[in-house]
């Protein structure tokens, strides 16, 4: 079943249509990946979902509410979360102080408490840190407060934004691992990704868009049999 | 100028720049959470004080009833140039807020003139028959003790307020990563509007006590508060609280110091080259801000 239904999304920066006319969904409890190469309209699509851009047209369903060109907190609110692009951490703010940010919409805060506590479980790393400034940590511990403060937002469907950028390989491994991790407990997510050989070995389904448009949708066995998927995204090794 | 003289100058300009710290720390918050110079800021602050001294004309106050009036008018004007000058302006044209700012630092300046036929208005003072002699040749002058206190706790408040409270960490998130600050499902837009207030209601205290350690309002204030308010915030670095708080000791005692060795006409000449100075080899302000890795 689709969580998530994108139809027919069209956004602009001024004139210039960075998405146009994108339709794609996602299903419940999967992993969802596109792809896409550099400036082909995956960030932009992110944040139209968030609701930090307004779509010039085009629905976006999720559970069956309207969320297109809804504010981002109404978004977050819904249960749709977004690791962004480049982790966006708050630099001077501690790692704690990150975590309780992401928890800003949330009516429990009895809960909150305990939520950070499972998060520092699965990140060992951040609980050292906890008193740190966000902006010390190196690039990999910035992912994993990324992924976190999304998490305390206690997103229904995760939304992430490259979280591989930038990282050396070992640290891909890892965020990938918690990727998979995520699923297993149940967390929808919607992955955005560069590096086809890593989102082969998790996601369910694959999406490709190229400047605007949606090229290719399909399972990562099709995929993996696309000759032109195979030449562009995958190499020769494939 | 004899030992003395200059100590004695030196506290009674660091007692008074809490005035200007608190300015400082208006234009730099604003700054920190838009990315925009406030050019009305000052006379916001001044405009607050004019509030309370219109409603001591229309029913005696005690002086400490006056000043929550000016902290409270302060924080209703901030409002009110949020609204006018930063809500419905494109925030994406650097130029836009600045011509707006001074636009509204000059229509403010006209209304106060207006108003007061441009004559300068009696305001109240608190402690100021108090003064505390240490010594023969040293005191502290009671009133400007008051002022003192009374930004210690305006400042103590606000740091609660900034690092205790959630309004507080929306506040730093904003400033800090406004996209990021969305995303966690804070309004960038809230903020905002709540920054223009709390810094209004600063700045209607200062403008309080501006009035009240002068012992006079006069549309002659909002200048050069304004260019003060600026150069404290130069030297305290962009968006930096500690700073501005440093640095609105330092211009007050600066200040001072030039006022008792050169007189009043001639001291506002050397804060400006201050200001110089400080633009040249230190733009960055006293704390220049740490940077983060990536």
């Amino acid at each position: 079943m689709a969580v998530l239904e994108i139809n027919d999304i069209v956004t602009a920066y001024g004139k210039i249509e960075a998405l146009k006319g994108v339709s794609l969904s996602v299903a419940e409890g999967k992993i969802t990946c596109l792809l896409g190469p550099n400036g082909a309209g995956k960030t932009t699509l992110m944040m139209t979902i968030s609701g930090i851009l307004k779509p010039q047209r085009g629905a976006i369903r999720f559970n069956g509410q309207d969320l297109a060109g809804k504010p981002a907190r109404t978004v977050v609110g819904q249960g749709v979360a977004l690791v962004p692009e480049n982790r966006l951490v708050f630099p001077e703010m501690t790692v704690e102080e990150n975590l309780k940010a992401g928890a800003y919409l949330r009516r429990d805060a009895g809960k909150v408490p305990s939520d950070i506590a499972s998060v520092y479980e699965r990140f060992p790393r951040l609980q050292e840190r906890r008193e740190q400034y966000a902006g010390t940590l190196s690039g990999g511990e910035q992912q994993m407060l990324a992924i976190s403060r999304a998490l305390m937002a206690r997103p229904k469907l995760l939304l992430m934004d490259e979280p591989s950028l930038g990282l050396a390989p070992l640290i891909v491994e890892d965020i990938f691992r918690i990727v998979r991790e995520l699923n297993n407990e149940g967390t929808t997510i919607f992955l955005v990704e560069q590096n086809a050989h890593m989102a082969l070995q998790v996601a369910h389904h694959f999406y490709l868009i190229e400047q605007g448009k949606i090229v290719f949708d399909g399972s990562p066995d099709e995929m993996e049999e696309d000759e032109v998927i195979k030449r562009a995204y995958l190499g020769s090794k494939v | 100028m004899d030992f003395f003289d200059f100590i004695q100058s030196i506290t009674d300009g660091v007692l008074f720049g809490t005035t200007y710290a608190l300015i400082g720390i208006g234009f730099t918050m604003i700054f920190g959470v838009m990315h925009k110079i406030n050019l009305a800021y000052a006379a916001t602050s001044i405009a607050g004080a004019y509030v309370s001294w219109a409603v001591g004309t229309l029913v005696p106050l005690p002086a400490i009833v006056t000043f929550l009036i000016a902290v409270l008018g302060g924080g209703a004007i901030g409002y009110l140039v949020y609204l006018c000058c930063f809500k419905f302006v494109p925030l994406s044209s650097p130029l836009a807020t600045l011509l707006s700012t001074v636009g509204m630092l000059i229509l403010i300046d006209e209304i106060v003139v207006h108003e007061t036929d441009g004559m300068p208005q009696p305001y109240p003072a608190l402690f100021d028959d108090v003064y505390f002699e240490i010594g023969e040749l040293y005191g502290v002058r009671g009133d400007l003790l008051f002022i003192f206190f009374l930004s210690l706790v305006a400042t103590t408040v606000l740091l609660f307020m900034l690092y205790r409270t959630k309004l507080g960490m929306a506040t730093r998130a904003v400033a800090q990563q406004p996209v990021a600050a969305e995303l966690c499902g804070i309004s960038i837009e809230r903020t905002n509007a709540s920054t223009f207030v709390i810094t209004g209601l600063l700045g209607g205290l200062a403008g309080a006590m501006i009035g009240a350690s002068v012992g006079l309002l006069s549309p002659l204030l909002t200048l050069p508060v304004t260019v003060k308010g600026l150069i404290v915030t130069v030297i305290g670095g962009l968006g930096s609280i500690p700073g501005a708080i440093i640095a609105g000791l330092l211009v007050g005692a600066f200040e001072n110091f030039f006022q008792a060795l050169r007189g009043v006409t001639e001291r506002d000449l050397y804060v400006m080259l201050l200001l110089f100075v400080f633009l040249t080899f230190r733009p960055g302000g006293i704390f220049s801000r740490s940077v983060g890795r990536d």
